[in-house]
């Protein structure tokens, strides 16, 4: 499944490129992620309790950040495993300068779902990751 | 079904309900048609089972002057075969017949529905249509809310952690009041693929949409230009992110639901 | 010596028959009471309960499995992986085609997973919760694969190999020939293409899968209760599996809840019971859930056909090119690569041309073997060439009754051999097309299209004539014998018992063989009652599938009968002290003294053998094995009239109208619910269900939520008739009527929503007919 969007963060591009690979600040504004651990180079454990409607689940799984090239995109690599299922992301985020002091974030990325949680349809899934996406850039942006 | 391993509890009254509610883990079931099936996969795993089916005082219909007030744990068929609700808000009959089957309109209730904030629930629409109001009680209190501001986003309400919804208000039709529900079936669940309420009461019209996007929304550009049925469909899906799925596409969705309302403008003109 | 005889006296039948009538089933009061016995209803005296870990991903590699924490959950009996079972013979594959690839089917995965709910482990526990709850426990280290899940792609270059030995994803090609198709091309006036796809479909049983096997450690002898169709040929092919020998293996298929070909079958969980049964010495049991039967149970269909055919100016069809690319999923299931050769049987429809050229490839894919559902290969041909017949006569301007018409045998040209080497025995293949066009008065309805037309409005007209290979079959046309067994029982005090060994599940055999049986021997229906589905009872069997269950397992009882009444006259003769006596109304009667006894006295006497004719047995009971001379060809139409909404895509169901020609029926009421049930199963395919796989070959249509079978508020009115061609083959006339509303009813429904779309230049459609597919065909976004 394709996701696309684009976000305004109230920062310049450099802050912002800093601020999108910082482990702390995305430990707060993954929606529902508890913890991300250093294990190599741009690369942390995660561990994410999923939490929507009647549907609840624990992820553990991989975050790695690829492809730097500041201030203006990278990659990102997400997988998690838990008993409902597993996904599996990439996402190419690029930043664009939207005035003095706001970047502009395009992401485009590719989720992949499987397990029970695929068998219940595109909607669900569909819907609850766009919401989700939203969430951390809501999030992000007020913490930025 | 095999779910896993669940404490049940079913107290009989709101007081009890709301404090075994109010502790972590807890999860209410109000008819179980959302829940249930989630519980059957293990994708819900709720540590314990507040079954709100013997709780006294929550299955009402009853005109209180302006309003009807609804109880939470009403079932869709209650509302369906409401004479009440049939000669004072018949939106609220014409939506209830087309929910789910027989089998689901008799357990499910409207509190549970829109608790669960399903964005391709029938309920939502209506109720943003006919501009109701959503009761909510916790051990902290009781308070009000208007259904736009109830749903907030995809399968996610107002209702905070220990709250449970009591009550659904609806204004009594005025005089010449028309309004209609249309749906169009996603043909596996009967969820709407897309879901249009319109309410025309005293020269105003308001439009609830659902199935759509990501949650229920009230198409206020439509209701604007409400009076041309074409314009007024022109814009019922503009600037939203709609829904695609294996059943049908985004523009698929928005071309149905312009179709559907330019349609029920037509027929209450 | 003179002797004065008084004159023979003659009794006539007094009782009505009961063949032909419309009889309520018998069966049904226990099945709509909740009283039947099925699978799941059964429970064994310490009986442990299984659940099974599946494969989420589409293809994977096992790095390891840790079951350390599930075996030690409270309650887990023993857990299982396939290291355990690898000795365990592969889940069998009956078809034979020559250079058929056959990948080794092991009951749970060894070292790779092949599909999404891929069996890998097994735990045993107490109860059914703590099983499932320790499937969860069980932690297994997997390195995903590429996987690929749609039949096209998986032929293209550099495709993920389902099978690493085998690279191209070909399990077998296979073509066959009848006359010269290309002389046919050569030489034709127009000729039409299209590509023709017939989706994969899940079966959807009501009752799911479900096992319970149970070993007499004493005896070390197994019996293992199952859903399915054919229980004499599980108990074979299990026992061959798990080397137990068939005289201590019984098999019990219980009440049946559905099975429409997807328990004709022998399945990894029924051998893996069995052997769990029998390592511990206890009787287990495994329900499969709905999400299972989804990802484990075969699925149907799956094909995506490249038709082409040949034709004169006139309309006279002279060739047919069809190359057929059959998804087969990851492995071969009992049937699984059999199915398509029948699609390629079934091509000339009932048309009269001689040129075929067909072509199968069959193709693995990461995804739930296909197999045989409802119609098995017929319903994806009859589809074909009834959709490219339309499209020949709308490229021909011709009317698509006449041009249908135009290219059936005469009657007279019967026996007629088809151009794939089957012989159509007998019909008037035009007399149910002229019936159906006569019961929606055709002329008048393409009149009133007309002017609908200049309205704007989108109606069409859809029709399909079919003709089907049913009554499986002789048997060397089949892969395990096309007989069927019947026995047949009297008690001593004259009460009935019928066997057959063909496993009704639904069916309604129950009723139809008591109504041919309490006919034969003359007395009350409730005097029969009609044994099944237990090879301990029953003598060896074929099994219900491929409309055979009346149309061979009916002869063979009535053969049964004949022969018993032989006997049974003996003992009358016997004890009415005369020569020879006639056999009317559950009585044998001496013609010459008027004299009478009843078949209960016959058979009392035959159990008590004070004296017994000469020549003769104790004991009343006959067993006929029946093998039919050829298949049963039944043929038919059906025209559905539709309107289209061009702004939403809704298709409205005007008129269903089926004449089949399904030879003697034995009860009008039960062959309409056939015809019922099989519209309703095609028009699932028509118009809802598709079981749709993504990218990485996950089944996105998992669950009862996504898959849209048609419930009954979504069925039109169908108006069944029939005409009535007795088949030759067999001694009731009758042909098989359980696929035929399947089989009729996707090209009928798909050619009418094509014919009111025309106007917009719409000339075909893939199924399913969602209304966002109509939507955009109706406004050129095709």
């Amino acid at each position: 499944m394709k996701l696309t969007g684009t976000y305004s963060l109230p920062a310049n591009m450099e802050r912002a490129y800093e601020a999108l690979r910082d482990p702390a600040l995305l430990t707060q504004c993954i929606p529902g992620c508890e913890s991300l651990d250093l294990i190599g180079p741009d690369e942390y454990a995660m561990k994410m309790k999923m939490a929507l409607a009647a549907v609840s689940g624990q992820f553990e799984g991989k975050v790695k950040l690829t492809e730097p090239n500041p201030p203006s995109s990278f990659v990102m690599l997400v997988e998690g495993q838990g008993k409902i299922g597993f996904v599996k992301g990439s996402g190419a985020i690029s930043l664009k300068p939207s005035g003095d002091a706001a970047t502009e974030v395009t992401y485009e990325g590719d989720v992949n779902v499987g397990g029970t949680i695929a068998a219940v349809g595109s909607r669900l899934i569909d819907t609850t990751s766009k919401m989700m996406i939203k969430r951390f850039f809501d999030k992000f942006s007020t913490l930025l | 079904m095999i779910p896993t391993q669940f404490d049940y509890a079913a107290p009989a009254t709101l007081d009890e309900a709301l404090g075994l509610l109010a502790g972590d883990g807890a999860k209410a079931l109000a008819g179980g048609m959302s829940l249930v099936p989630m519980m059957k996969l293990r994708l819900a795993a709720p540590e314990k089972l507040v079954d709100l089916g013997r709780v006294s005082g929550l299955r009402y219909i009853k005109e209180d002057g302006a309003n009807i007030r609804i109880g939470a744990m009403s079932t869709h068929h209650d509302l369906e075969s409401s004479a009440l609700l049939a000669a004072k808000c018949p939106l609220l009959v014409q939506t209830a017949t087309q929910i789910g089957d027989v089998q689901v309109r008799n357990m499910g209730t409207i509190g549970g529905s829109i608790a669960h904030a399903d964005p391709a629930a029938d309920w939502p629409a209506a109720l943003l249509a006919c501009g109701a109001r959503v009761r909510i009680a916790s051990k902290a209190g009781t308070r009000e809310v208007a259904i736009e501001d109830f749903f907030v986003d995809t399968f996610t309400s107002d209702l905070q952690p220990g709250e449970l919804v009591v009550e659904i208000v609806v204004p009594v039709d005025a005089a010449g009041a028309k309004s209609a529900y249309v749906k169009v079936h996603q043909p596996a669940s009967g969820f709407a693929l897309v879901g249009i309420a319109v309410h025309k009461s005293n020269g105003a019209t308001r439009i609830g949409v659902t199935g759509l996007a990501g949650k229920a929304y009230r198409a206020k550009k439509s209701e604007a230009v409400a009076a041309d049925p074409d314009k007024a469909a022109a814009v019922v899906a503009e600037d939203v992110e709609a829904n695609s799925d294996i059943h049908a596409s985004a523009e698929f969705r928005k071309h149905l639901a312009a179709v559907h309302l330019k349609r029920a403008l037509t027929s209450l003109a | 010596m003179a002797t004065t005889t008084a004159p023979p006296i003659t009794r006539t039948k007094t009782r009505e028959p009961l063949v032909g009538k419309r009889i309520r089933r018998r069966e049904d009061p226990r099945l709509i009471t909740g009283t039947a016995t099925y699978v799941d209803d059964l429970k064994l005296p310490g009986m442990h309960h299984a659940a099974i870990l599946r494969s989420p991903y589409g293809a994977a590699r096992i790095k390891s499995i840790d079951i350390a924490a599930a075996s030690k959950h409270p309650g887990v009996v023993a857990v299982y992986t396939g290291a355990d079972v690898k000795d365990v013979g592969p889940v069998p594959c009956g078809a034979s085609l020559p250079g058929l690839r056959v990948p080794h089917h092991h009951i749970l995965a060894q070292d790779r997973v092949y599909f999404v709910g891929h069996p890998i482990a097994v735990v045993v526990a107490t109860d059914r919760y703590i099983a499932r709850d320790a499937v969860d426990l069980i932690e297994i280290d997997f390195e995903p694969l590429d996987a690929v899940a749609d039949p096209e792609k998986a032929l293209a270059p550099g495709a993920p190999a389902v099978h690493p030995e085998w690279p191209d994803n070909t399990a077998f090609t296979y073509h066959q020939a009848g006359g010269d198709a290309d002389k046919a091309f050569a030489e034709a006036e127009v000729v039409v293409k299209q590509r023709i796809t017939s989706q994969r479909l899940i079966p959807t049983a009501m009752e799911t899968r479900g096992v319970v096997a149970d070993y007499n450690i004493g005896d070390q002898s197994m019996t293992i209760y199952s859903s399915t169709q054919i229980p004499h040929l599980l108990r074979t092919l299990v026992g061959l599996m798990l080397g137990q020998p068939e005289n201590k293996l019984r098999v019990v298929a219980p009440e049946v809840g559905g099975g429409f070909g997807s328990k004709l079958n022998v399945y990894a969980e029924e051998a893996l019971m069995g052997f769990v049964a029998r390592k511990l010495g206890k009787p287990v049991k495994w329900i499969e859930s709905r999400r299972e039967n989804y990802t484990t149970t075969i699925h149907g269909r799956g094909h995506v056909d490249y038709y082409e055919i040949a034709a004169k100016k006139d309309g006279t069809i002279t060739g047919l090119k069809v190359k057929i690319i059959q998804d087969l999923g990851s492995y071969h299931q009992l049937l699984t690569p059999a199915i398509p050769t029948l699609s390629v049987l079934m091509l000339p429809g009932l048309y009269k041309f001689q040129n075929v050229k067909a072509e199968i490839v069959g193709v693995f894919t990461n995804t739930v073997p296909t197999d045989a559902y409802r119609g098995a290969g017929r319903p994806e041909a009859t589809h074909g060439i009834e959709r490219i017949v339309d499209m020949l006569a709308a490229e021909l301007k011709m009317d698509p009754a006449e041009i249908r018409l135009k290219n059936f045998p005469a009657p007279e040209e019967f026996p007629f051999n088809t151009a794939t080497g089957l012989q159509y025995d007998s019909g008037d293949y035009a007399l149910p097309l002229r019936k159906a066009m006569e019961i929606v008065d055709y002329m008048k309805f393409r009149r009133e299209q007309d002017e609908a037309r200049k309205q704007g409005k989108l109606v069409g007209l859809g029709i399909s004539t079919y003709g089907e290979i049913c009554a499986f079959g002789p048997s060397p046309a089949t892969p395990a014998g096309g007989w069927e067994s019947a026995q047949v029982d009297v008690d001593p005090t004259g009460k009935v018992t019928v066997y057959t060994g063909s496993c009704h599940h639904g069916q309604g055999e129950e009723t139809t063989f008591a109504q041919l049986a309490a006919d034969e021997l003359g007395i009350p229906i409730d005097d029969v009652i009609v044994g099944r589905g237990d090879t301990a009872k029953i003598p060896y069997g074929i099994g219900t599938f491929g409309s055979r269950g009346t149309a061979v397992g009916g002869p063979a009882l009535y053969y049964a009968i004949q022969q018993l009444k032989e006997k049974i006259k003996k003992f009358g003769a016997l004890l009415l002290k005369a020569n020879e006596v006639e056999y009317v109304d559950g009585q044998c009667i001496d013609p010459n003294t008027g004299k009478s006894v009843t078949l209960a006295q016959c058979a009392g006497a035959a159990y008590r053998a004070m004296k017994l004719p000469p020549g003769e047995t104790p004991g009343m009971t006959a067993t006929y094995f029946w093998e039919p001379p050829n298949f049963a060809f039944p043929f038919g139409a059906h025209i559905v009239l539709t309107e289209v909404d061009k702004e939403t895509g809704r298709i409205d169901i005007k008129r269903y109208v089926c004449v089949d020609d399904c030879g003697n029926i034995l009860n009008p009421l039960l062959v309409d619910g056939q015809v019922h049930g099989g519209v309703a199963q095609g028009l699932g395919q028509a118009m809802y269900e598709q079981a749709v796989y993504d990218d990485n070959a996950q089944l996105v249509s998992g669950e009862l939520m996504d898959y849209a079978i048609p419930k009954a508020t979504m069925m039109p009115w169908v108006e069944s008739s029939h005409t009535i061609t007795p088949s030759p083959v067999n001694p009731l006339g009758v042909k098989g009527v359980g696929e035929a509303g399947t089989i009729g009813c996707s090209p009928a429904l798909v050619n009418s929503v094509v014919d009111a779309l025309s106007p917009l230049g719409v000339k075909h459609l893939d199924m399913p007919l969602t209304a966002e597919k109509i939507w955009r065909a109706a406004n050129g976004a095709n």
